[in-house]
């Protein structure tokens, strides 16, 4: 665009934005403030109405003392804004040339759980089971559920708080959030709802992402993809899930309903060819698919009178989950070039701490490298590999561990049977 | 004699804007707009506080919508009672509250721009003041060289946000001179965004009184009614700028 152009699409944007507070225009170079056309109030509203129309962050913020309040000035500020400084030259040369090859971190993370805590004997009685049912058959000791307030949005906006905290980084700077959660049904949607909680800025995305248990990995690959192939550089992923609320209906058999816990877990992904940060791990390939023959093994529907139904075959779903995520393993220690052995930590979708036992056995696995989220939380849903992964990385930042970054595989199934994996170092 | 517990208290150009709540049915409160004798806004040395008693004669009103709840006065004398903040915020919780934004004034909001804040057209309002709880809260500063002025964006119950909303509040414009005084002084780096979404956000998204009454401006000379934060609860705390 030609210097001239850009001058004249600079003013048009001054004068509209001006024009907006006021029923006539004044000349471009007369004071607005101090001949009282526009009050202090105007007057910021008229410098966040430029900045969300051409997205320079902060723009007049602060403004300097000797400049003039004046549609020239808006202009001048405007172009100075757009100019890249000397130093950024090179640096934006370099992000476009380098293109796919630009590294997405994790550099902020973050989980939180139902407030209340229900053992496992407290949930057989509850849900008449027999005796030692969840607590020997499913080894989980106590679930995690959401207490008389919490909600899908309310655990989300906790999560998110945390990882924005570890992250450093300000709401401001999310340029879109990635969410996913099964069991928030109603619209406005999940994403939608939840950048209005976090007050995220208006000219940020917010995108749903499916896949059940699976859906954090899912999220997690959508947001690199994005952070890839646009110019945005802060992404917000976000799963969270309150199974105690959606699975509390008649026909939900208490075996599979007493599994379950509630909690939300997020990430802050971001662009290292704008933002590299040393310590940060690298979110780096996904590997995904669907295995339909075990489609039957797990299915949710709601039922004509809004209630739902479930048809949960749970030894067929257990030995499946098994065995798909097995073979998850193996394709991203192909992709990955290095052997099951030499990952530090397996951050996987947890159905119960059972199955997780049959398949460290099954893989040769150390159990020791798999935190297991779910014997104190329950089945998490899609938040399980997520709050695992969390826990690993808080075990790395209280060591201060920043002599190699550990290899991490994430792992997970969700009914269809979907799969998904993805690793990082 | 009337007597109003003072709610509000707002800066608005060199004066101090004024609301207090009355008594208005079984246990319900209604605000109530002092004037003064002359002019609209009383003098920055308004002596009172938020939850202090005070008593006026009315006169007759020059009330004009969406301002219904202005009362012109012969001035305000202290009647001696006064209500601590949870006793406050229990008060204008009995008043005009919305859950919410179409609540707020009984009508539409417009936006001129995104992430901008909201008007009304002044003859759809029909009342220049309501209450809210807030599930979120974030801070925008605004550096001019003549002050720091603070604007908050808020998530109402309903999921609703109100965006840019300047920041009135006489107490809590006071608590940002006295910040921006500290950190001048102590000639240190703040992050000031940093201290008020995390720290001071945190204290407030953690307190069980928090509340918010949002006012609506005088109409402008493109006739909008601009939306503004009148109070925000908690107040905030002297202890606070201990955590700077």
């Amino acid at each position: 665009m030609s210097l001239e152009s850009d001058f004249e699409t600079a003013l048009a944007t001054a004068r509209t934005s001006v024009a907006s507070k006021l029923s006539s225009l004044p000349k471009d170079d007369v004071d607005l403030v101090e001949t009282g056309a526009l009050d202090s109030m105007a007057w910021v509203d008229t410098l966040i109405s430029i900045e969300s129309a051409t997205g320079i962050r902060d723009f007049g913020n602060p403004w300097p003392e000797n400049r003039p309040k004046t549609i020239r000035s808006l202009v001048d500020m405007i172009r100075e804004a757009q100019e890249p400084s000397p130093e950024e030259k090179p640096r934006a040369r370099a992000a476009g040339r380098a293109g796919s090859e630009r590294d997405i971190t994790v550099d902020g993370w973050g989980y939180t759980l139902g407030s209340l805590a229900v053992d496992a004997e407290q949930i057989e009685r509850d849900m008449a089971l027999p005796l030692r049912k969840i607590r020997d058959g499913a080894g989980i000791q106590s679930v995690r559920i959401a207490a008389d307030g919490e909600d899908e949005l309310a655990l989300a906006q906790r999560a998110a708080d945390i990882a924005l905290e570890v992250a450093k980084v300000s709401v401001e700077r999310i340029d879109f959030l990635v969410a996913t959660s099964t069991t928030f049904l109603g619209y406005p949607s999940f994403a939608a709802s939840l950048h209005s909680r976090l007050l995220l800025r208006e000219t940020s995305g917010a995108l749903d992402v499916g896949g059940a248990c699976a859906g954090l990995i899912y999220s997690l690959a959508v947001a690199k993809s994005l952070l890839r192939t646009s110019r945005q550089g802060v992404a917000l992923v976000v799963a969270a899930e309150v199974h105690s609320r959606r699975l509390d209906a008649p026909l939900v058999p208490g075996e599979f309903r007493g599994l379950f816990g509630d909690g939300a877990c997020a990430f802050v992904l971001t662009n290292a060819a704008t933002d590299a940060r040393d310590g940060c791990v690298r979110l780096q390939e996904f590997v995904w698919g669907c295995s339909g023959t075990f489609a039957s093994s797990l299915g949710i529907h709601m039922s004509d009178d809004s209630g739902l139904n479930i048809q949960f075959k749970g030894e067929q779903l257990a030995h499946a989950a098994v065995t798909e995520m097995d073979r998850i393993i193996g394709t991203l220690e192909n992709l990955s070039a290095k052997p099951r052995s030499e990952v530090d930590y397996f951050a996987l979708h947890q159905p119960n701490p059972r199955v997780v036992e049959i398949l460290a056995e099954k893989a040769s696995i150390p159990l020791e490298r798999i935190p297991l989220a779910s014997k104190t939380c329950g089945n998490l849903g899609s938040v399980t590999c997520g709050a695992s992964l969390c826990q690993v990385l808080d075990s790395r930042r209280m060591i201060r561990d920043q002599s190699r970054r550990p290899l991490i595989f994430i792992v997970a199934v969700a009914p269809g049977l979907l799969w998904g994996g993805a690793f990082l170092n | 004699m009337r007597e109003l517990i003072l709610s509000d208290i707002t800066e608005m150009g060199s004066g101090l804007c004024v609301i207090g709540m009355e008594p208005a049915c079984e246990n319900l409160f209604r605000s109530v707009r002092p004037i003064p004798p002359r002019g609209f806004a009383w003098d920055r040395s308004f002596p009172y506080q938020r939850g202090n008693g005070v008593r006026f004669a009315s006169r007759q009103t020059s009330a004009f919508p969406p301002h219904g709840e202005d009362q012109n006065t012969f001035g305000l004398q202290a009647s001696g009672r006064c209500l601590n903040e949870l006793e406050l915020v229990s008060m204008l919780q009995r008043a005009e509250v919305s859950a919410e934004m179409e609540g707020l004034f009984g009508c539409e909001l417009h936006t001129d721009t995104n992430g901008g804040n909201a008007w009304v057209d002044p003859s759809q309002a029909d009342r220049s003041i309501c209450g809210c709880l807030y599930r979120n809260i974030r801070f925008l500063v605004f550096k001019d060289p003549s002050r720091v002025t603070l604007r908050a964006r808020l998530v109402l119950i309903s999921g609703e946000t109100l965006n840019s909303l300047p920041v009135v509040d006489r107490v809590w414009r006071r608590f940002m001179d006295e910040v921006v005084e500290r950190l001048a002084k102590s000639q240190r780096e703040i992050d000031l965004d940093r201290y008020l979404n995390r720290i001071i956000r945190h204290k407030l998204l953690q307190a069980l009184h928090g509340f918010a009454r949002v006012g609506l401006a005088r109409a402008d000379n493109g006739n909008k009614c601009w939306l503004m934060l009148d109070s925000l609860f908690p107040q905030p705390d002297a202890s606070w700028l201990d955590l700077l």
